[in-house]
């Protein structure tokens, strides 16, 4: 259970992180420079980074991706988040 | 004041090829002079007397960015950006992966320069259709450490991305918190959403820029962008000295407010989610 929250659901239970396109990702690092949230790791071996702490992901925010000069970064769809946020708070004040 | 240009060189992607005839054609057309990126890297000082006389138009090619990066380590004034990746996502069509510009990659960067003329020629915003709206007067106040951060006791809603809302018949103010400017610290770039552009709740309301870091603003509310709020442009630190009065950033025609209501909250909630994030930090 996560101990965080965003709109009072678990920030575990919204899946909003980034994916690395690995087919293009150049591993320039400027991603994990950029992101104050340390959502990024950099490793050894092949994939020098990794999404290693996606849920210290700000909701909704995507500015990552615009330092990505290869456009390596994508993101979930916001209306299927937003739902899906709205859906779990349904749940839960039905409780 | 007048403009210069700063482009992304272009050497070595076809994207930074058409910056570069951006630059060329902007040039031309709006008789601005144009800055050569890497002899402003080596030497600033051949720059200093256009750089104190003129706001800067600055083109990217790709989301690296090196001529926005450029700009900010001069401590440039920055006017406009465009990025020449993004125009073409919006195009529709890929660009041909050669270094030689071609047909296509012409009349794109012709495009992108249109743009760029109506928009500098375009008339001043008309008068904000919320000229009544009073500043702030009582707060409440978070404590961390040596800061403190204010939230209005009243009118204003939030989301958890510190932006917040005033609405007020269908019309709103939008703008970030005293949290989030803090946060940023010095805020030296407004890049604006589009005047009559549609964003949803949780879409893109443009970003602002700082030394410290770059902060998407994600949209408290669904609506059409009526207003940007042209002295937040000219001068960013607005938004640092009063960022629920005179450094709001857009206006909206709200589409949807009921449904959008679900997802605000209240400024008591909004100082607890302050609460929670400064501790964190």
């Amino acid at each position: 259970m996560s101990d965080t929250t965003f709109m009072g659901v678990p920030r575990d239970k919204i899946p909003w992180f980034p994916t690395i396109d690995y087919d293009k990702c150049n591993f320039c690092m400027e991603c994990d420079t950029f992101c104050p949230h340390c959502v990024f790791e950099r490793r050894d071996g092949d994939r020098k980074l990794v999404v290693a702490n996606p849920n210290n992901c700000v909701v909704f925010c995507r500015a990552c991706s615009k330092t990505c000069g290869p456009d390596a970064l994508s993101f979930p769809d916001k209306p299927e988040i937003i739902a899906l946020i709205k859906q779990v708070r349904e749940q839960e004040s039905a409780k | 004041m007048k403009h210069a240009i700063l482009s992304c060189n272009g050497l070595d992607k076809p994207e930074g090829s058409v910056a570069r005839e951006v630059a060329i054609r902007a040039s031309g057309a709006a008789g601005s002079e144009i800055i050569c990126p890497v002899l402003l890297n080596r030497a600033p000082a051949r720059y200093k007397k256009v750089l104190g006389e003129s706001s800067l138009i600055v083109v990217d090619g790709c989301s690296t960015r090196c001529a926005t990066r450029l700009a900010a380590s001069v401590g440039a004034r920055v006017e406009r950006k465009l990025l020449v990746s993004d125009a073409i996502k919006a195009s529709g069509h890929p660009l041909e992966s050669t270094l030689t510009l071609s047909a296509d990659g012409i009349a794109l960067a012709q495009t992108i320069v249109d743009g760029l003329l109506r928009d500098l020629n375009a008339p001043a915003p008309a008068a904000q259709p919320m000229d009544t709206f009073e500043a702030p007067t009582e707060y409440l106040v978070v404590i961390h450490d040596k800061f403190e951060f204010r939230i209005p006791v009243v009118d204003y809603l939030f989301n958890e991305n510190d932006v917040w809302v005033r609405a007020s018949d269908g019309v709103a103010r939008v703008g970030i918190s005293d949290y989030m400017q803090q946060k940023l610290t010095d805020i030296s770039f407004f890049d604006q959403p589009k005047i009559g552009g549609t964003v949803e709740q949780f879409g893109e309301l443009g970003s602002l820029e700082s030394t410290k870091a770059v902060f998407e603003i994600i949209s408290p509310v669904s609506g059409t962008i009526t207003a940007v709020n042209p002295a937040a442009i000219a001068n960013p630190g607005f938004i640092n000295e009063d960022p629920y009065g005179g450094g709001w950033l857009v206006e909206m025609r709200l589409t949807n407010w009921q449904e959008d209501l679900e997802l605000l909250i209240d400024p008591a909630a909004y100082a607890e989610t302050v609460k929670r994030k400064a501790a964190e930090e």
